[in-house]
């Protein structure tokens, strides 16, 4: 640098510049051409592409916008797990900042290379003066327009959203059979508060709840460390959030919007953590809050499971007389008597139960209905009757020596086993069935076993291939922790028995298909490929079947079974008017459809009542 | 005169008349809508009064109605030619109230995007600066190289402007491929470019003559009124926020603290001519000693980002001094309260009271140019 | 020097101030109710040379704005954040123009966003705002949407035109 002295031929130097070619782009002719193809940069934010398909509609790109550019409309994709909405976008507000991008939970929105819009009027609308038209000119709903010109997109270790799941604590394998206590230890209030903090409150969820409940708004109260106000938004679709905080089959999670690109959060666990925070008294005020007045009409439930309990706590919520009648000596059916205490001990339970019967519900444990009472009785004693008496028989295999003594049904064995009464163990077992009732009773003799033997020695086996089996996958992956020898795909033959009639085994052989072309349940075998499992007991756990003989012929005609299922309308209604159904045997095992069920009788038997004068 | 123009005339005697003028809004020599009124007899400036407002947006009001994150997309617009430094200080500040450190890479790579960005600005500063002396071509030039820095923030970030590169907890991509060499070839070229630079604009006596003496401050009255940045070290001043009060990645850096004696505009331009040379020198050891591994740590969901209570004040060196961001915060989703200190406030604001009247009107738009004002930092 | 030593230098001249170090290189002063200009005085003297900027912050459930000084040592390389609370019904500080005279500037910007009197500032006039007739824009109870919907007919819920 020189400064100040300069020749005074030095301003002509500039004229060596009028020979080099422009250094700016005429556009159209020219475009940039410093990355590997013309156009803008590879990660450039231009105009947004969103694939329909993948969109579910969440709205979280709508959330973070900065400008509020970002508006939901109405989508063709409808799916399960979808909101039926898409993003649409006012490029009059766009500031081009790509958080949305960076937020899309499923990755279907994307910014592409292409930053040039003609927003001119179309030839038809000059002279046009409504403003609206010309407004509609920057609004743009993006689809797959420009997807073959990507440019700034989120691949999932660039996405702002929190992927990863707070870790339960849970007790390891070795220490889990040391017995029947839970071994999920529940999250403390940081983890919870974390967890809580991942989701964004889309509501993907409440679509995908059988009994829609409140799911984003629960998340958020425990997020604001609320956990009285977070059971308060439970308690108006779930009497029973203790149960289902442990054991509920968690669709939501399946589809929540964070699962596309990580591990969905654990909104089971959340609502297990928030009703575990409060005491029972807490949880009774709250129950107690919604409680209308009194009415004179008197209805009776069948059944204490889930859709019965349920059903009893919105009447009574209403004001109505109940009376449950139930066959075992303890209310809870299925939760009491099938699922194991390590999944959901007795305390959970109660606590539920005992809530549902401070609200002055009566229930009369030990009355079989056919046996002790009959229908027709309680027809005469009451104005309404729901039953949600569900599958609590189980269903046999009926192959070869399966009747003979030491080949169980699971359910026979969990409900003993459940109320702690003793069972013939045998050092090696064979479960046949792949869904949760067979990952149940296998890792409750797992426990057993260890008690009693030591060691554990379970072979479950199932028709399904290892990743179609219907149960969980964490029961799964549990249950081999705990030493359950898993033989996904093998169809069983017959019970093998010894010299002395005892059985010592079950003989299986390679399942091919198990649904025929039509759908239909009809699995092919290939006889050529046998494998034998010891065992000196066997289990069946291939699933459960109602059983309707109590309801008495005059009902049942009028009923409309179809494969062991009755056939209602959406609230429960039967073709007899004053009788409502819910739960399995209407929709199948599951205690969140149980729930469900429930409250929508409920609301049905109400406008029944009502209208009844 | 004919009657269509109409100029205010505030007072007269028997010897001259004063008149009012508006520097600006509109106005070749104004950066942004930004006025100042001066009383003018001949071209002579007596008084002079600031006409901000025009550029207020309330971005501070607004900053407090938005997420945490969200607040990323708003503020480089308080700073349209340098906008990084205010990522940076928003994030660092941020930071300090989360307490935590982000991971080497994306220091490194922040500081990236702030030296990137200075040269930017320089180029944008010293082509305006010509521009002010009626040196068009030399604003061209400049415009076109700094286009050339443009297309690898294009590269880096996703955009030309506005970056939104810095997020709390780091940066919010990584290098692309082939991003290094490309750089370090494009340092080569710019700082063969200076040679040209030199020739056309600090070679030139035109320079000399109209900026030697403009706005000339002495280093204790400087630092008195909040001068800093170039504008500060040009007056022989030791002072810099990267060396100071370090933050990304100017601790793992080998640099000094430039100075130039003297004090008026000319210092000013020479500084700035240095600091242009140290940036390019600054970025190349950026890229060479870039770290692997992480370049943010995770935060969480923005859409629940909570940061704890407290304030703090973070500050960085831009390319015309410090800006500085206060943010308090109550423990919830959204700022309590930020403020901002941009940088060109003192001169642009203070200074002006002091400097321009005596000088003439001709060089209102030189010494704003030299003093680096911005009127968007100051009027936010 | 580092911030330990300051805030130590710092307490025992003014005992009774609340004085903590935070963070690498800061230090925060709780200043209610005493000779704001006194105090930024001595810090100046211990070579606090540099003022970053002037401002308020609203603590409406408290009743009380904080005003904040933020300053800065070339010599010590430290920062000082004095917090200075005064009662929101009568916001009343003297300037410390004496001290920086840029400050002048701060103190016109903070009357005008917060409505605190700079008693001895000779020229509070607004400088942003022109022909603000409503409360102070940066003050807490001051709603925007309302503003919008007061001052410009909005029509949404959000504040703008539907």
């Amino acid at each position: 640098m020189n400064l100040g002295k300069k020749s005074f031929f030095s301003p002509f130097a500039f004229w060596a510049n009028a020979f080099k070619a422009p250094t700016t782009i005429r556009f159209p002719k020219e475009d940039l051409d410093f990355f590997e193809k013309p156009g803008a940069s590879p990660r450039y934010r231009g105009l947004h592409t969103n694939d329909i398909d993948k969109c579910i509609g969440c709205g979280t790109c709508s959330e973070i916008c900065p400008t509020d550019a970002i508006t939901m409309i109405e989508s063709e994709n409808k799916k399960e797990g979808t909101l039926g909405r898409k993003p649409q976008i006012d490029y009059g507000r766009c500031c081009f900042c790509g958080f949305c991008v960076d937020m899309c939970t499923t990755g279907s929105l994307q910014m592409s290379r292409v930053y040039l819009k003609n927003y001119a009027t179309p030839p038809d609308k000059i002279g046009d003066e409504e403003v609206e038209d010309i407004k509609k000119h920057f609004v743009l709903v993006p689809d797959e327009k420009f997807s073959d010109d990507l440019g700034y997109t989120t691949p999932d270790e660039y996405s702002w959203l929190d992927l990863e799941r707070v870790e339960m604590p849970q007790m390891d394998a070795e220490e889990r059979l040391q017995g029947f206590i839970e071994y999920v230890k529940g999250f403390t209030r940081e983890q919870a508060i974390k967890e809580a903090s991942r989701c964004v409150e889309c509501g993907v969820c409440t679509e995908t709840c059988p009994a829609h409940m409140r799911i984003p708004e629960y998340i958020h109260e425990i997020w604001e460390d609320d956990p009285y106000a977070s059971v308060d938004k439970m308690y108006t679709e779930n009497p029973l959030p203790g149960v289902c905080g442990r054991v509920c089959t968690h669709r939501c999670e399946t589809v929540c919007s964070i699962g596309h690109r990580g591990e969905p959060v654990a909104i089971r666990w959340l609502k297990r953590y928030a009703v575990d925070q409060l005491s029972i008294d807490k949880i009774k005020n709250i129950a107690h809050v919604f409680k209308g007045g009194k009415k004179e009409k008197h209805v009776s439930i069948i059944g204490s499971g889930p859709s019965g309990l349920t059903c009893a706590y919105y009447l009574s919520v209403m004001g109505y007389k109940i009376t449950i009648y139930e066959a075992k000596p303890l209310a809870g059916g299925i939760m009491r008597y099938g699922i194991p205490n390590y999944r959901l001990p007795d305390e959970a339970l109660d606590k539920d139960i005992d809530v549902i019967l401070s609200m002055g519900v009566e229930i009369k444990t030990n009355t079989e209905v056919g046996r002790d009472i009959t229908i027709e009785e309680i027809k005469k004693n009451s104005d309404a009757v729901f039953i949600g008496t569900g599958f609590m028989e189980s269903r046999s295999t009926k192959i070869k020596n399966v009747d003979r003594p030491g080949c169980y049904r699971a359910l026979d064995l969990l409900a003993k086993i459940s109320r702690g009464e003793k069972i013939e163990l045998k050092e090696k077992v064979v479960i046949i069935g792949g869904g949760n009732v067979a990952f149940d009773i296998g890792r409750s003799i797992a426990r057993l076993q260890k008690a009693e033997f030591g060691k554990v020695g379970v072979t479950l086996t199932c028709l399904e291939k290892r990743d179609e089996m219907l149960a969980d996958e964490e029961e799964i992956i549990e249950g081999q922790e705990e030493g359950l020898v898993i033989k996904p795909g093998r169809s069983p033959k017959e019970v093998l028995l010894d010299e002395n009639g005892n059985v010592r085994g079950l003989r299986t052989v390679k399942c091919v298909k198990i649904f025929d072309d039509q759908g239909r349940f009809n699995p092919t075998v290939d006889e050529s490929d046998v494998e034998d499992y010891e065992g000196y007991m066997v289990v069946e756990a291939i699933g459960q079947a109602p059983n309707y003989d109590y309801l008495g012929k005059d009902i049942l005609d009028k009923l409309e079974i179809v494969r062991g299922k009755i056939l209602t309308d959406e609230y429960g209604r039967t073709p007899i008017e004053w009788l409502f159904a819910g739960g399995d045997i209407v929709h199948g095992p599951d205690i969140i459809h149980g729930v469900a069920d429930g409250h929508r009788a409920a609301q049905a038997i109400d406008e029944y009542l009502m209208n009844q004068k | 005169m004919s009657d269509w123009v109409e100029i205010t005339k505030i007072g007269e005697t028997d010897k001259y008349e004063t008149y009012e003028y508006f520097f600006g809004p509109n106005h070749p020599g104004m950066h942004g809508n930004f006025a100042y009124v001066v009383d003018v007899v001949g071209s002579t400036i007596q008084k002079v009064r600031v006409s901000a407002g025009l550029l207020h947006r309330g971005f501070e009001k607004l900053m407090e109605q938005n997420l945490w994150f969200q607040n990323i997309s708003l503020i480089p617009r308080i700073c349209v030619p340098d906008p990084d430094p205010n990522e940076a200080a928003y994030c660092t500040a941020c930071e300090k109230l989360l307490g935590i450190e982000i991971p080497d890479r994306g220091k490194f790579l922040r500081s990236l995007a702030l030296e990137m960005s200075r040269l930017t600005s320089f180029l944008m500063g010293m082509g305006a600066l010509g521009a002010m002396m009626g040196l068009y071509s030399v604003m061209y030039r400049m415009m076109d190289e700094r286009d050339n820095i443009l297309v690898f923030f294009e590269w880096l970030t996703g955009a030309r402007i506005y970056h939104m590169y810095s997020i709390p907890g780091g940066v919010r991509r990584d290098i692309p491929e082939g991003f290094k060499e490309k750089m370090l070839k494009l340092m080569d070229d710019l700082e063969y470019n200076l040679r040209e630079w030199d020739r056309l604009l600090f070679e030139n006596p035109v320079i000399h003559k109209r900026l030697k003496g403009i706005g000339t401050i002495d280093p204790v009255h400087a630092v008195e009124v909040g001068i800093t940045g170039p504008s500060l070290r040009a007056t022989g001043y030791k002072a810099d926020v990267r060396k100071d009060d370090p933050y990304a990645a100017y601790p793992y850096l080998d640099f000094d603290i430039i100075t130039t004696e003297g004090g008026d505009a000319l210092a000013r331009a020479v500084q700035i001519r240095k600091e242009y040379e140290q940036t390019i020198n600054l970025i190349r050891q950026i890229l060479k000693r870039m770290p692997g591994g992480d370049f943010k740590v995770y935060l969480g969901n923005p859409l629940k980002l909570r940061i704890p209570a407290g304030d703090a004040y973070a500050r960085v060196e831009s390319s015309k001094g410090e800006f500085g961001y206060y943010i308090v915060s109550d423990g919830g989703i959204r700022p309590y309260r930020i403020s901002v200190r941009g940088p060109s406030l003192p001169a642009g604001l203070y200074l002006c009271n002091e400097h321009l009247p005596g000088m003439r009107i001709d060089d209102i738009a030189i010494w704003m140019a030299s003093f680096a004002v911005c009127p968007p930092d100051f009027d936010r | 020097m580092n911030n330990n030593d300051i805030a130590e230098k710092i307490k025992a001249v003014y005992k009774d101030l609340e004085v903590k170090p935070k963070y690498s290189n800061q230090v925060e002063i709780r200043a209610d109710g005493i000779d704001i200009v006194g105090l930024l005085a001595f810090i100046k003297s211990l070579g606090f040379e540099h003022l970053s900027n002037v401002t308020c912050v609203d603590w409406i459930k408290e009743k009380r704005f904080d005003v904040i000084y933020n300053v800065w040592s070339y010599t010590h390389k430290v920062h000082i954040t004095v917090k200075s609370g005064i009662d929101r019904d009568n916001p009343e500080i003297p300037t410390v123009m004496s001290l920086w005279p840029q400050a002048q500037v701060y103190e016109r910007e903070t009357h005008e966003m917060f409505g605190v009197k700079f008693l001895g500032n000779p020229d509070l006039s607004p400088l942003f705002l022109h022909n603000w007739k409503d409360i102070p824009p940066l003050r807490k109870d001051f709603d925007t949407v309302e503003y919008s919907k007061r001052a410009y007919g909005a029509s949404s819920p959000e504040g703008g035109n539907e």
